[in-house]
């Protein structure tokens, strides 16, 4: 139903000033079948230096509701990789802040799941205040305006009505449709598909929308800096895969300093 | 005490003539008046038109740039007042006291609009005035050519924009 809305506030957060290095990561698509990947990203949550770190989307290569976790999986389920993937995070959020921003493979992460690894959702996008700054804080792929059928395929399941009727189905069920799309997705990505980039005029008027100078996404797959003009600018996040033939693991890192990437393998 | 009156000169369109229900919706009418006086709509557009439902403004500048507004107001759809063809309203976001500066015109009389209880679904939006002149333009700019722009849906393709808003003595 269309309603005359406005848009909603950009939400918005201040980093307190103890903090002196904030980390941003994302596209881990971490999976069970990818112990390289879960290891190292195992052992940067264990051991970074970062006040906080930022989570902007696709942690997970798939999430399908928050029971995957814990004493809600049925009997029998051979997978605890869900499990481990929680004690990770509980872990690295009782020595620093951690914050989670939803990608287009990890949309459900629920409260529950938030609650139990001690994590802060943040909304897409957000803003950061660090140092005297403000930092755009995005996943990208609602900016990826280029491809219609996924924005379509977007609005679709972020309504709430799909993932009420989505969540109440059950847990393997869900599961095998999750498998579904992930198989089209493969075959879609070895057919040689290309995938639309951000788009710069979206960029460019969300960070004017919320007053900031720097955009920092993930999703697209594609580091980079890009110069928006108007003394804008975004910066796109490296995805991980540790069992790559050229490994990637890689941190954006924020100090007082400005921005730095740093590669883990 | 008579109402107040706020001209709305579109650009290239003509003069929308807006008579403010202070008495039913004294906090929206104050509002709508605070940026009037200081020149918030003056160069903003139309940025979302859609025929047969409404026509909304007031939030964005020329190229599509979201104006900084004051606070938060209080929701005053429980006036009474309904949302029928050429009345004013406020937009605002799915809170229902989270209307600012954005307003809209209905282009049809929009009853599911109206307040029908106190909470976040029933709460409906705070009608504050409607069109005593100008009509026609309001139908003019309901009937633009309307497009995707960013992130945004139904933005009309060539800018509606409001010259000035003038509050009439």
């Amino acid at each position: 139903m269309k309603l005359p809305s406005t848009e909603p506030r950009i939400a918005e957060l201040a980093a307190p000033p103890s903090w002196a290095t904030v980390d941003f990561i994302s596209d881990l698509h971490l999976q069970a079948s990818d112990v390289a990947t879960f290891a190292a990203w195992q052992h940067y949550m264990e051991s970074t230096p970062a006040d906080a770190v930022f989570i902007l989307g696709d942690l997970f290569e798939v999430w399908v509701g928050d029971d995957a976790v814990g004493d809600k999986r049925p009997a029998g389920a051979d997978s605890s990789f869900e499990d481990h993937c929680v004690h990770v995070l509980g872990q690295t959020a009782g020595r620093l802040a951690l914050f989670f921003m939803h990608g287009n493979r990890d949309f459900l992460v629920g409260p529950r799941l938030m609650g139990l690894c001690n994590t802060t959702l943040l909304a897409d996008p957000t803003v950061l205040g660090f140092n005297g700054q403000r930092w755009l804080l995005s996943h990208g792929d609602a900016m990826c305006l280029g491809d219609v059928d996924y924005m379509q395929f977007r609005r679709q399941v972020r309504s709430s009505a799909w993932q009420r009727a989505f969540l109440a189905k059950p847990l393997a069920e869900r599961q095998a449709i999750a498998r579904g799309l992930r198989e089209q997705s493969e075959a879609r990505k070895k057919s040689g598909a290309t995938y639309a980039d951000v788009d710069s005029g979206a960029a460019l008027g969300q960070l004017q929308a919320a007053n900031a100078q720097i955009l920092i996404h993930g999703h697209t797959h594609q580091p980079a800096v890009h110069d928006l003009g108007h003394g804008h600018s975004r910066v796109v996040l490296s995805d991980w895969d540790a069992a790559a033939a050229v490994p990637r693991a890689e941190v954006l890192r924020l100090t007082a300093g400005g921005l730095r990437r740093i590669a883990l393998l | 005490m008579s109402n107040p009156k706020v001209e709305l000169h579109i650009a290239g369109h003509g003069v929308i003539t807006l008579e403010l229900d202070q008495d039913k919706a004294p906090k929206s009418v104050a509002n709508f008046l605070s940026y009037v006086s200081k020149g918030h709509y003056n160069n903003t557009v139309f940025h979302r038109v859609i025929p047969g439902f409404m026509v909304q403004g007031g939030g964005f500048e020329v190229g599509m740039k979201q104006k900084p507004t004051d606070g938060e107001i209080e929701n005053e759809a429980n006036n009474g007042l309904k949302n029928e063809h050429y009345t004013v309203a406020m937009a605002r976001t799915n809170a229902p006291h989270s209307a600012s500066s954005q307003f809209f015109i209905n282009v049809s009389d929009n009853a599911f609009l109206n307040h029908t209880a106190p909470n976040a679904s029933g709460w409906g939006y705070a009608v504050f005035g409607k069109v005593v002149a100008g009509t026609e333009v309001v139908d003019k700019i309901a009937a633009v050519k309307t497009g995707r722009k960013g992130l945004h849906d139904d933005v009309p393709q060539t800018d509606v924009v409001i010259e000035k808003a003038v509050a009439l003595a």
